[in-house]
This record gives C-alpha cells, sequence and structure tokens, in this order.
C-alpha cells in the first residue's frame, strides 16, 4: 500500500515507539502514582522522563505542565471547558477543525459563551492578525487557533497572534494536531498558555495519545475522579498535571511518545519536513498539468505543512478517495471534520482529496498517484 | 539514618524535586507519603538526607509546591 494519509495518523511506527511500548508491556505493567512498590515507581519515573522530553520538545513551563490525555480532541475539551465560563467570548479561525469548533458550538448553544470566527486567506494567512485584533472585545478571554490546517496544511501566524494576546491580556490557545513534530513549537517564544498535540501523529506515537501541555490553570476540570493525590478529599485537585490525569493512565501510549520523540531527533539531520514538501511539490505540478482544482499555492512555500487538498472534474473528494483505495492508495477523501474550513476555501458541496505524504515516501509513488488519478 | 521527609503530594513534583535535588548533591528519593498521610490522603514525598532547610530552598526556587516538612518514619 501507498500510504498517503499521515494527517490522519503516521502510518509507519519506528522502531523507538515499537520498542518503547513493547517495553512497557513487558515491564511496567504497574498504576504509576498510584502505589510505593518498585513496578509502581518504575512505571512512575518512566513516564516522568517522558513528561521531561515533551517539556523540553516544546519548551513549556517544567514538566508540570504536561498532561497525558487521550487525545487531541480531549486535550482541546479541557482548554475550552476548562476554562470559559459564563459569558466569556472566545475567537478562532475559519481553518479549526471539529475538534474545537464543535465544543465550542455547544457551548454558545447553551448559552455559556460567545464565540466569532476570523477568516483566513489560506495562502496569506499572515493578513488575519489585524482581523482578530479587530474582533476583541472586552470579554474576549481567550483565541484558539490550529497551528495549520488539515485541509491546506496552512500555518497560522503563531507568533503574531501571540503577541496579539500578551497585550491584550488574554490566552492563546493552539491545535498543534498537525504542526507537532513537523516544526519547532516554542511554547515560551511564542506566548502559548496551552498546547494540544495528538502525538499519533507527528510524534509518531500509537494511536490514542494525546497530550495538553497546560502553562496556565485548567479552573474546571471535565473529567473529575482518582489522581492518586489527597484522596479524601472530595474536591478534584487542581494541581497539574495530575488534576486532569484522572484514572490510570496509557503507559504503554505514553512510552510510545518518547521513543517518537527520541525518533524525531535521530531523523532531524536527514531534514524530513523538506522532503515531505518536495513530495507534495511534485504532485502539485502534476496535478496542475492535468487540469485537477487546487486551493493553495505550490506546497513548497513556507506558509504551509505538508498537507494538500485537491479535487478533479466532477467527482467529490469521497469518490475520488475511493477510487485510489482500490488502487490500494491511502489518502482521505471528504470533509476531513473541518466544515469552517471547507466554507473557507470553497468546497462545502463536496469536500476534497487530501494527501498527506511522510518523509518515508518515495516520488515513484506520487508518480504512481499521479498516474491514476490521470486515467480518472 | 533517617532523614526527613518533604511532603509534595503528587508523584510529578516529588520525582522533579528529588531530580533537582540529586543535581545538588543529595541523596533524595521518591517515597510514599507516611508521614502525613492522615493530614495529606495519598499522595508522596522526597526522603531526603543532609540539610534539610537548603533543601526546601532549592526546591521552592525551582516551584516545587511543598505541603509539609516531617521526620521520616
Amino acid at each position: 500500500m501507498i500510504y498517503l494519509d499521515n494527517a490522519a495518523t503516521s502510518g509507519a511506527k519506528p522502531r523507538e515507539v515499537k520498542n518503547a511500548v513493547n517495553y512497557a508491556l513487558n515491564y511496567l505493567s504497574a498504576n504509576p502514582g498510584r502505589s510505593g512498590h518498585k513496578a509502581s515507581f518504575d512505571a512512575a519515573n518512566a513516564v516522568f522522563s517522558v513528561r521531561s522530553k515533551v517539556h523540553k520538545l516544546f519548551n513549556s513551563e517544567s514538566e508540570n505542565s504536561v498532561c497525558f490525555v487521550g487525545n487531541c480532541t480531549a486535550a482541546i475539551n479541557y482548554v475550552l471547558q476548562g476554562n470559559l465560563g459564563q459569558g466569556d467570548h472566545i475567537l478562532i479561525s475559519s481553518l479549526e477543525h471539529n475538534a474545537v469548533y464543535r465544543p465550542l458550538f455547544s457551548m454558545a448553544q447553551d448559552g455559556r459563551i460567545t464565540f466569532d470566527v476570523v477568516n483566513i486567506d489560506v495562502n496569506s494567512p499572515d493578513t488575519c492578525v489585524s482581523e482578530f485584533e479587530r474582533k476583541i472585545k472586552n470579554n474576549t478571554k481567550m483565541i484558539f487557533v490550529t497551528a495549520a490546517s488539515n485541509v491546506t496544511g496552512t500555518k497560522l501566524p503563531l507568533k503574531q497572534l501571540g503577541l496579539l494576546c500578551k497585550q491584550k491580556n488574554i490566552m492563546f490557545a493552539v491545535d498543534a494536531a498537525q504542526a507537532a513534530g513537523h516544526i519547532e513549537i516554542n511554547m515560551k517564544e511564542l506566548g502559548i498558555d496551552f498546547l494540544c498535540v495528538a502525538a499519533h501523529k507527528g510524534l509518531f506515537a500509537p494511536m490514542g495519545t494525546g497530550i495538553l501541555i497546560a502553562d496556565k490553570p485548567i479552573k474546571n476540570v471535565i473529567i473529575k475522579g482518582g489522581t492518586g493525590v489527597d484522596s479524601m478529599n472530595p474536591i478534584q485537585p487542581e494541581i497539574l498535571p495530575e488534576g486532569v490525569e484522572s484514572g490510570t493512565l496509557n503507559v504503554p501510549g505514553i512510552c510510545g511518545i518518547g521513543g517518537g520523540i527520541d525518533f524525531l531527533k535521530r531523523i532531524e539531520k536527514v531534514k524530513p519536513l523538506q522532503q515531505e514538501k518536495q513530495l507534495l511539490s511534485n504532485l502539485y505540478y502534476g496535478l496542475r498539468r492535468i487540469g485537477a482544482e487546487l486551493y493553495t499555492d505550490d506546497p513548497s512555500r513556507e506558509i504551509y505543512l505538508p498537507v494538500l487538498s485537491f479535487n478533479i472534474k466532477a467527482r467529490s473528494g469521497e469518490e475520488t478517495a475511493r477510487y485510489l483505495a482500490s488502487k490500494n492508495i491511502a489518502v482521505r477523501g471528504g470533509f476531513h471534520c473541518a466544515p469552517l474550513a471547507h466554507k473557507t476555501i470553497g468546497t462545502a458541496d463536496r469536500g476534497t482529496v487530501r494527501v498527506s505524504p511522510s518523509f518515508l515516501n518515495y516520488s515513484e509513488e506520487i508518480e504512481k498517484l499521479l498516474y491514476y488519478i490521470k486515467k480518472l | 539514618m533517617n532523614g526527613n521527609m518533604i511532603i509534595t503530594g503528587t508523584i510529578t513534583y516529588a520525582i522533579r524535586g528529588r531530580d533537582i535535588l540529586r543535581n545538588n548533591s543529595y541523596r533524595a528519593s521518591v517515597e510514599r507519603n507516611l508521614t502525613g498521610n492522615k493530614r495529606y490522603g495519598c499522595g508522596y514525598g522526597i526522603s531526603v538526607i543532609g540539610d534539610i532547610d537548603k533543601a526546601v530552598q532549592i526546591l521552592r526556587e525551582h516551584n516545587i509546591k511543598i505541603l509539609d516538612i516531617a521526620p521520616q518514619i
């Protein structure tokens, strides 16, 4: 199979990840942070060592900021539902995933909050900053944006938005599902208060691994329960990370995150992002030659991560993806859980085909994809 | 030789604190909190041998949350 769906989850898990998961299953089957026996301490030390790696990778405040959760969507919900209260206003971009949009929509339906969507030019995202500034109200509590669109790969100007939030004294939260592991995200430098990570994508960890990195408190934790701390107190502790990590942790998955970060360090020198963007650029010009509908500029431009959407002839994205699946080529078709993004690029009626290679793909595989699309 | 227990409550603070103290040449280990168990419920602490006042100061400089200090049982 030719796997080109890495924006959904990284297709090939490296040996560092497999070894770390395997080690955890063999030697760390005990509950970290709950008991005082050696096996529990071994598991706790292993979890802490991954917290430490994550903290260093994203330059968060400390290891205490790093909370392990089930997925990026859970991390986003902790931020939104944990920090927005009655009467608060929030600004988001027009490229947000349903992980952000649906919780906000629901909170707005309940009359708890209001929100506005700032339109993003997918080929000139920097122009959005003044629009964000214009839409800030007295009760605006947070700006929440994706680091990069899961439909177009467009990167948002995090540095400028972080600065704006600092100037206006509002919280800045970022959905790094597509960006973490691909580009450097330095929380302190970018002024990010909350970073949500899908570790199974750019960090190559197993599925079911998400990270919430919170450099500010989470005031109302949505999942409450046992934390191994202050057990006789019926009130959920606010202390991080334990306050957000009720229930038993996914130790094998967390160890897999550590393995993924080790892998990223090993491959640093081969410049994976550059390779992925080159592959997509080749695809882009191939698609252009055969008259495909494209919604962005050349993917090799600095403003994009390696995600490309297109359509061919009058087909829907889903139809084209199904055809390619029949040729053993894995891409994603449809709306990618991002209705706002499709409204932004004008594809709300038929979605797109999304191609997201990894540096492990070959240029011959991109040529094969083009070959089958030409035959349509 | 019995040392002191710096009660941190959470395992994360305890491990962070242990590593910081070890980097400052202390003999430190993470242990289940027995000394303040009734008062603080379940949790962890750092068992330390050496100058406890200095150890506490170092931990506070690194924003380690300390609930209590008690002689090790």
